[in-house]
């Protein structure tokens, strides 16, 4: 006999069954809905690293990311995320590299539209890469250390008042490569030395300073303008006023007396700056902006030790600069837009003049700064759009009225002020749906007035021997004449499949009352780059990218140099997901950096001990796998190898006089392996 | 009998899986059923763009939902333009336009595409499409000088480096954002892959540190008004002023440094003593070498090239705070 649930084929089974479907569907749409549009995330990772071979091997792979010292180290990172939906209110706390020295925590709130605040602590720690070998025999290796806090606070007083405040300090503490030496005869120090001598010695630097930042600033936002007006205050204190080096006994005597004279070593200095600046808008099609600043910076500390009867006690350094700076941008027509932006700064140093090293003075830096630009756009056809824009850039320093002012003797002059005009040309067309390219061209020349010689013990005079110079003179006030082009541009010849291609290329000539000192620099690059949408689940990236700079500078004495440096670059990259609860990812890169230091004689003498290329060449390689074990946990591993081979002269059989030496491995191969096991709370 | 029970069940089936789904899933979009049913996901009248597609498809074969075809689209809910909680959230509309003629298409193929589109290949003018999001925020200081800005000037929208609707905008992470700035930006990634740089993939340093992509007073968009004033904030110790200046110290950082990188010790643009001989004439007998000088007095080979280079002896090469006026000469930055 059947049953009418046989029977019917609609029966009380299936009726239960459509409930849940029906209900479970709903719910279902609600979790999937919700994983969609709510922020509210909790995320523990936690894991181990390890790392091959010894800290040489590892100099430039970990010069900051905290795996130079350690074999193997704790992986821990966390993020805690949620949004009260009804207040507004977010919660952010989130925590990277826990385990390493380059940890950061960091912890906000803010309900959103109202206030906001945030706390946030970090560090980063540069290994100095190179190994010092001390006379001894003794390793050092370098360590530099940051610590920061940082604190902001925001609140909208109204709905157009934003007041805003952040703080941030910053301990630095560590060791820094640097170094003393010097020449001491009787000729330049008949106090110390009797007879020609000199010497070189490695001096680690000790650095234990604090740097804060405070700034405050009120926005008002109207309907057709935005002004803000604040403070920003910073403040350098160095616990290390000076450094006594030390000299090895075996040097001459006079020569230690000379060397082992106290270093001064960077000054506490603090600067207090009060600007206003905002936007306007005229019209739609007209805004203007503009910034006004006022900065008193001052450096008084004391000499202490280094002080010389007589002289003041310290500096007294004052400067109070002012910036001004106003833009305007319009777009009188539908096809012409137009800009205009003008900035000056004034820099009085207004630090009082004294005798400190006989027969010098202290160096003051005043200067006045402009700088324009007025640019015009203009459709051309639906395809085309052409752009006119001229630069002005100007610059006068007072000059020192005496060589008791400034060092003379390694500069032929100074200039008093120098100008530069230039335009800029540019096209572009979009040539198709999906081909856009970019041509542009930018000339410009540098010119000024009254180059002032220097000559030790003659007051600063103009310049009259002009014709017959043979020294050299400041690159950044001689003539220069700049011509640069560029094209660039996208293709994307499917929705799936998109390029990039750059080309530049660029030159400067400088020219000034001589042959010698810098003569040219030029620029050439090329690159392209494509990103391919296999499909929803796969991506690739890949590039190639070279870039050629050159510089030739003529040393007055002789040495002609013709720089070269190339730098080759290649990259590749895939995401996916091979299959469900599957992610993978690898990134493939290579750099050749190749440096050039040709030289030749004006004489035409033979080069001798010819520098050789520096040749940095890196290889790296990246890969991640990721697998969810459960809807709330993942597993993710990390595969990072990475080969560096870097060939130069800079430190190789250089040997201080106390016999220190500085060296770094050359050739280095590290792998880096990383398991996490990453939890995500409900 | 038998007939009426079916029926009966039938119905209850069809009323109870009908009547409850909508109910229990009001916010779930709709694959099937008229567009008036649907409700709001997330943001005020969002059901407008996220419930749709149903009448425009003809084939008779219901088209997907937001929710099923771009799932990804609905993570702007996680974002700060998702929070419905501050009433400046702006809607769908907001952004895209009210796009009638998208939303109200009935015939066959494709609709129109929505008013405003902030998508790769949208054929909306940049600046509409940075109107949309200016509309709010220029009344963040930060954008103040967007206007004029060399990324505004070409034609820049903010949307190719802003991803609006992810959950995390990849440019505001300060691990990834270089990769994004790196898209336009070549030879800085070449740079950043050179033995001496700031640790910027290293995800320590992020561009923004240095640079308001979104316009500044300063060159280069420069975060504060000017190169050094911006490189000051970290490195605030060679700010002196000192008793003796380095005059192109104080005018501007990259007249010797490349910072994005280089392959020559503490991010300086060549060795030296070439690069100090762009502006100096120092005492050297003989072209740079690696061969040790013979000539105490003026120093030359190695000692000028090796090492430190210039800076072995002018170490203290940003300026010297040391009031003496014994040898060796503060004022040459020796000590």
């Amino acid at each position: 006999m059947k049953t009418p649930k046989q029977q019917f084929g609609f029966n009380q089974k299936l009726l239960v069954l459509t409930l849940l479907a029906a209900f479970g569907a709903a719910n279902a749409a609600d979790d999937e809905i919700a994983k969609l549009i709510k922020p509210d995330s909790a995320e523990v990772s936690v894991g181990l690293g390890m790392v091959n071979g010894d800290s040489r091997d590892r100099t430039i792979f970990g010069q900051y990311n905290g795996w130079r010292k350690d074999d193997a180290g704790l992986l821990l990172d966390f993020d805690y995320i949620r949004r009260d939906e009804a207040t507004g209110l977010w919660t952010n706390a989130e925590g990277r590299n826990i385990g390493q020295d380059n940890r950061e925590l960091s912890f906000s709130q803010q309900k959103q539209g109202d206030w906001k605040y945030s706390l946030g602590y970090s560090e980063l720690v540069r290994h100095e890469p190179r190994t010092v070998t001390t006379g001894t025999g003794s390793a050092l290796n370098f360590d530099l250390s940051r610590k920061g806090v940082t604190l902001g606070a925001e609140k909208w007083l109204s709905s157009n008042l934003l007041l805003e405040a952040n703080f941030k300090s910053e301990k630095k503490e560590g060791t820094r490569l640097s170094g003393v030496g010097s020449t001491c005869s009787n000729i330049i120090s008949g106090l110390f030395c009797t007879t020609t001598t000199g010497a070189l010695l490695m001096l680690p630097e000790p650095i234990d300073s604090t740097t804060q930042q405070f700034e405050a600033k009120l926005n008002y936002s109207g309907d057709n303008f935005l002004v803000s007006g604040g403070y920003y205050g910073s403040f350098y204190n160095n616990a290390k006023a000076s450094l006594n080096p030390s000299v090895p006994a075996t040097l001459n005597a006079g020569l230690i007396d000379y060397l082992q004279q106290p270093v001064a070593l960077a000054p506490d200095n603090q600067a207090h700056q009060f600007y206003v600046s905002g936007n306007y808008r005229f019209s739609p099609a007209t805004r203007a902006n503009f910034h006004l600043a006022r900065t008193h910076a001052t450096q008084n500390q004391d000499f202490g030790g280094l002080a010389a009867p007589g002289l003041p006690g310290n500096l007294d350094a004052v400067l109070d600069s002012t910036l001004a700076q106003l833009g305007l941008t319009a777009r009188p027509m539908q096809k012409v837009s137009l800009l205009a932006n003008w900035r000056y700064e004034e820099i009085e140093d207004k630090t009082p003049l004294a005798l400190y090293s006989d027969p010098y003075t202290n160096t003051r830096n005043s200067s006045r700064k402009a700088n324009g630009k007025a640019e015009a756009s203009y459709q051309l056809l639906d395809n085309y759009r052409a752009t006119v824009g001229v630069d002005y850039a100007f610059m006068e320093r007072d000059r020192p009225v005496d060589t008791a002012e400034i060092p003379a003797g390694s500069m032929t002059a100074l200039r008093e002020w120098t100008e530069e005009g230039g335009y800029r040309l540019e096209l572009k067309r979009s040539m198709s749906e999906t081909f856009n390219a970019t041509f542009g061209y930018v000339h410009s020349e540098r010119e000024g007035e009254r180059w002032m010689q220097l000559v030790p013990g003659y007051p600063v005079a103009r310049y009259v021997d002009i014709q017959t110079a043979n020294g050299t003179f400041p690159a950044t006030m001689m003539d220069r004449k700049r011509d640069k082009g560029r094209i660039l541009a996208d293709w994307n010849p499917s929705d799936t499949v998109s390029l990039q291609f750059t080309f530049e290329s660029g030159k400067d000539n400088y020219t000034a009352p001589t042959q010698k000192g810098l003569h040219d620099t030029g620029m050439k690059s090329f690159g392209v780059d494509v990103a391919w949408t296999l499909s929803d689940d796969w991506k690739m990236t890949g590039y190639l990218a070279q870039s050629e700079q050159t510089l030739h500078v003529d040393h007055n004495w002789g040495y002609m140099a013709a720089l070269e440096n190339v730098s080759t670059s290649a990259g590749m990259g895939i995401v996916g997901k091979p299959s469900a609860g599957y992610e993978i990812g690898a990134d493939l890169s290579y750099l050749d950096d190749n440096s050039r230091y040709d030289q030749a004689m004006s004489s035409g003498v033979a080069i001798v001990g010819a520098l050789p290329d520096v040749v940095y060449r890196v290889t790296g390689l990246k890969f991640y796998g990721k697998y969810a074990l459960d809807k709330n946990a993942d597993l993710r591993l990390d595969l990072i190898h990475q080969r560096v081979k870097f060939s130069e002269w800079t430190w190789s059989n250089f040997v201080y006089a106390d016999n220190a030496s500085v060296s770094m491995q050359p050739n280095q191969n590290v792998t880096f392996l990383g398991a996490r096991y990453i939890y995500k709370f409900r | 009998m038998k007939l009426l029970r079916q029926v009966l069940t039938l119905c209850v089936c069809i009323g109870v899986t009908v009547g409850i789904s909508s109910s229990m899933a009001a916010d779930a979009p709709k694959s099937t059923g008229a567009k008036e049913a649907s409700k709001d996901l997330l943001l005020k009248g969002d059901a407008k763009c996220t419930g749709c597609h149903d009448e425009a498809d003809d084939t008779g074969v219901s088209t997907p939902s937001m929710l099923e075809a771009k799932p990804s689209v609905l993570s702007i809910g996680k974002t700060r333009h998702g929070t419905n909680a501050d009433s400046r959230t702006p809607t769908c509309t907001d952004c895209h336009g009210e796009s009638n003629d998208h939303n109200n298409y009935k015939g066959s193929g494709k609709p129109p595409k929505p008013d405003i589109q902030l998508d790769r290949h949208s054929k909306t003018p940049p600046t509409q499409r940075n109107n949309t999001c200016l509309n709010c925020h220029n009344r963040d200081a930060r954008h103040t000088n967007w206007e004029g800005s060399a990324h505004q000037n070409a034609d820049l929208p903010c949307t190719a480096c802003h991803s609006v609707h992810a959950a995390q905008d990849k440019v505001r992470d300060k691990k990834a954002q270089a990769q994004v700035c790196f898209t336009c930006h070549k030879e800085q990634r070449t740079q950043a892959n050179k033995p001496s740089h700031h640790p910027i993939l290293e995800g320590k340093v992020a561009c923004s540190d240095c640079h308001n992509s979104h316009g500044s007073v300063g060159p280069k968009l420069m975060k504060r008004a000017s190169v050094v004033e911006t490189c000051y904030t970290c490195h605030m110790e060679k700010r002196g002023p000192f008793v003796h200046n380095h005059q192109p110290v104080s005018e501007d950082c990259s007249n010797c440094h490349n910072p994005h990188g280089t392959t020559a010790d503490n991010l300086l643009k060549t060795r030296a003593p070439f690069l100090c001989n762009t502006c100096h004439t120092p005492h050297a007998s003989t072209q740079p070498s690696l061969v040790k000088g013979t000539t105490p007095g003026w120093w030359n080979g190695s000692d000028i090239t090796q090492g430190r280079a210039c800076m072995n002896c002018h170490t203290q090469i940003h300026g010297s705070n040391n009031p003496s006026g014994l040898s060796p000469s503060p004022q040459r930055f020796f000590r």
